[in-house]
């Protein structure tokens, strides 16, 4: 079996994975793309994990397909493991080597050697901002720059392909941003990215498209527009006004996109299609029906309403 | 290349370590310095002497002591002195000649020589090294005495004519014919039962502390990350494997050339004890992988780690030579040949006590493989198991 080499970077299919009894992953499959981010999202326990060590190749699989660049990946490829940066949940470093001493190493296993090696070292060290610290041993590092380091590693051959593994877990807010901004910037230059997250800020922020996992499936696939459709789900948008509400609501329950509209003591309460694209007519209309707004609150439905809508779970549970 | 990448990082990473410096490298060192100057055994016993105001006869006896082979002999100033050195262990024994020893014997008075010791073993073989010189000057003495007795000569011509004769005379000669094998600690030089029993039980011992650096790969994720980069499982295991082998040769090599350099230890053939040395090695590394790859967490094997390292090298020979447990335990000397040190040790025993070549040392050599080949293949297939799920 071969990969479609329609530019997909990564092609999975049917994915299946018992320990014993218990069906860990259950068919799992998705695809993606060159530069684009594609965010596995499901809480712990969900099979993400084992779907990610088996799309690199660190554990056999029952049953299921893996391609990278069109080429087969299993635990004994060695051609397609070289277009997968692989970055896991827990730190793999040798805390008593130093920084560059950590992704010299690994840079060898990919394959890299003499100046090669040096420059794309000196490249990734300053890419997650340790230049400075190159030659201090990474157990003297706080917990967001040994998972900077553990991410460079995954970065040193230039991967097509980088699997990113919850990798803010743990992580101080000002280390996590920076961590979010390098996955940005990597996506932009055309890297694909698998990026396995419990945050679902995380996922909305850099996601191009989410797969939503629950007991080893995947039980929804799209941009965020299209999971917050798939489950039926409408912006909410609360106006604090005064003056005549009941003609304001009146006057915007007409307009398109518009879904409902209706007074309360302070204010207007209306669910619409999409609050970005109607929410200057409706300001528009309220003011012209004779109310004046003093507040605006909007609330979008997130992923995390479609997970709950989904499994009948919250994420973090 | 990758397999030298592996295996140099574990060598780096056990000498970022200073307590693994101490114990890897420096520990060894000073046992076998310890060892060397505690049980050495070619350096001569020493004896002092006191004589001054004895006499000629006096100085003839201390003359005739310090002549005896295999004793070390210094002139000492007074009894009190040569006691306290005595029981300071500077001196195996001591001997008080005394005051008028000359005069006294002249006179055809006994004389009491004394004869200072520990209460060790060794001192009833000196106190008859001693009784042989006084012997010797005993019997001149009686012959004197006779023939002053006689009434033909002065005592003084008497004993120089005694002499004279015992020079010309051809006395018994006692030919010494030794049978069955020696101890091998006294046969040894100062410094090298030390050395190769410490070799073997050091380089085995690391590698099995060392396994706690395998179990922290698996348990830091490095093992698992390895295989996600475009390396073979058969190359992450050859790594690991020689990176256990290199650091017990950078250890046995140390051993090796530091106790030739600094002790003088002669390691008989060189050729012979490579291959002794190697094919110990091995099997070290290899029961070091087996334990890396078996147990769960470093602590685990560190503990159980020391205990079958030193536990082998109890009953392996290196604490209790194994001559002497073939004699006092033939049972337990056949079961010391369970574990590869006691193959390894009659290996050493036969270069460096015999003189043997490697051609004298098949048997222990090939015993030493077959147990390298064993262990490696077994420690190779439960970490292949442990890395791969």
């Amino acid at each position: 079996m071969e990969g479609q080499g329609n530019g997909l970077v990564l092609e999975c299919r049917g994915l299946r994975k018992a320990f014993g009894d218990l069906q860990a992953v259950d068919g799992v499959g998705f695809s993606i793309a060159e530069g684009e981010t594609y965010g596995l999202l499901g809480p712990n326990g969900a099979g993400k994990t084992t779907s990610i060590s088996m799309i690199c190749g660190l554990l056999q699989r029952d049953a299921g397909d893996v391609f990278v660049d069109g080429k087969p990946l299993t635990t004994r490829s060695v051609g397609a493991k070289s277009a997968v940066g692989y970055v896991p949940q827990d730190l793999a470093i040798y805390p008593d080597l130093t920084a560059r001493e950590n992704l010299a190493f690994f840079g060898r296993l990919y394959g890299l050697s003499g100046n090669e090696l040096k420059t794309r070292v000196d490249e990734v060290l300053e890419i997650i901002g340790l230049a400075d610290r190159k030659n201090d041993k990474s157990d003297e590092f706080s917990g967001g720059m040994k998972r900077r380091l553990n991410i460079g590693i995954g970065l040193l051959h230039g991967p097509h392909l980088l699997v990113l593994d919850e990798p803010t877990v743990g992580v101080d807010p000002q280390s996590r941003n920076a961590i979010l901004e390098s996955v940005e910037h990597l996506s932009t230059e055309g890297m694909a990215v698998l990026y396995t997250t419990h945050y679902m800020e995380e996922a909305e922020r850099l996601c191009d498209r989410v797969g939503i996992i629950d007991h080893g499936k995947i039980v929804a696939e799209g941009n965020r527009r299209e999971l917050v459709e798939l489950v039926g789900q409408r912006d909410r948008i609360r106006l604090r006004a005064s003056g005549d509400l009941e003609g304001a609501a009146a006057a915007v329950a007409g307009l398109p996109g518009v879904l409902e509209a209706a007074a309360r003591e302070d204010g207007l309460d209306l669910i619409v299609e999409c609050a970005a694209d109607t929410l200057t007519e409706i300001l528009g209309g309220v003011t012209q029906a004779g109310a004046t707004v003093s507040s605006v609150d909007v609330d979008e439905p997130n992923l995390e309403a479609v997970f709950l809508h989904l499994t009948g779970r919250a994420l973090r549970d | 290349m990758k397999v030298l990448t592996i295996a140099g990082t574990s060598v780096r990473r056990l000498t970022r370590d200073r307590s693994n410096i101490f114990f890897v490298f420096i520990l060894p060192m000073l046992l076998i310095l310890i060892l060397g100057a505690a049980f050495g055994g070619s350096s001569d016993p020493r004896v002092g002497v006191v004589s001054s105001g004895s006499g000629a006869l006096g100085e003839d006896l201390a003359g005739r002591i310090s002549e005896v082979e295999g004793i070390t002999v210094s002139d000492w100033e007074d009894k009190d002195s040569l006691v306290l050195a005595v029981e300071r262990g500077q001196l195996e024994a001591g001997v008080v000649i005394p005051e008028g020893y000359d005069d006294t014997l002249r006179n055809s008075e006994s004389v009491t020589i004394e004869f200072v010791s520990r209460p060790d073993p060794s001192a009833e073989a000196l106190k008859n090294t001693v009784d042989s010189a006084a012997t010797e000057q005993g019997a001149l003495l009686r012959a004197a005495a006779f023939t002053v007795g006689q009434g033909t000569a002065d005592f003084s011509e008497a004993l120089e004519t005694a002499e004279d004769v015992a020079v010309a005379t051809k006395g018994l000669v006692i030919e010494q014919r030794t049978v069955g094998e020696p101890f091998a600690f006294e046969q040894l030089g100062r410094f090298e039962l030390g050395a190769y029993s410490q070799l073997l039980l050091f380089v085995f011992l690391t590698s099995m502390t060392g396994s706690a650096a395998l179990i922290q790969s698996r348990q830091l994720g490095v093992s698992e990350r390895m295989l996600s980069t475009p390396t073979p499982v058969r190359t992450i295991l050859a790594g690991e494997a020689l990176g256990r082998l290199s650091v017990a040769m950078v250890q046995g090599l140390l051993i090796i050339f530091g106790t030739a350099l600094m002790f003088g230890v002669d390691w008989g053939d060189p050729l012979g004890a490579t291959a002794t040395f190697l094919v110990f090695s091995l099997g070290a590394s290899g029961v070091g992988m087996l334990m890396g790859a078996t147990f769960k967490n470093d602590q685990q094997a560190g503990g159980i780690g020391v205990l079958v390292g030193i536990g082998f090298g109890a009953l392996g020979g290196c604490m209790l030579p194994l001559s002497i447990m073939k004699i006092f335990s033939p049972t337990l000397y056949n079961v010391a040949h369970i574990t590869p040190h006691a193959w390894g040790i009659e290996a050493f025993e036969e270069l460096i006590l015999y003189g043997g070549t490697i051609a004298d040392i098949t048997l222990e050599l090939a015993v030493l493989a077959a147990f390298a080949a064993v262990v490696f293949a077994l420690g190779a297939w439960r970490l292949r198991a442990a890395l791969t799920k």
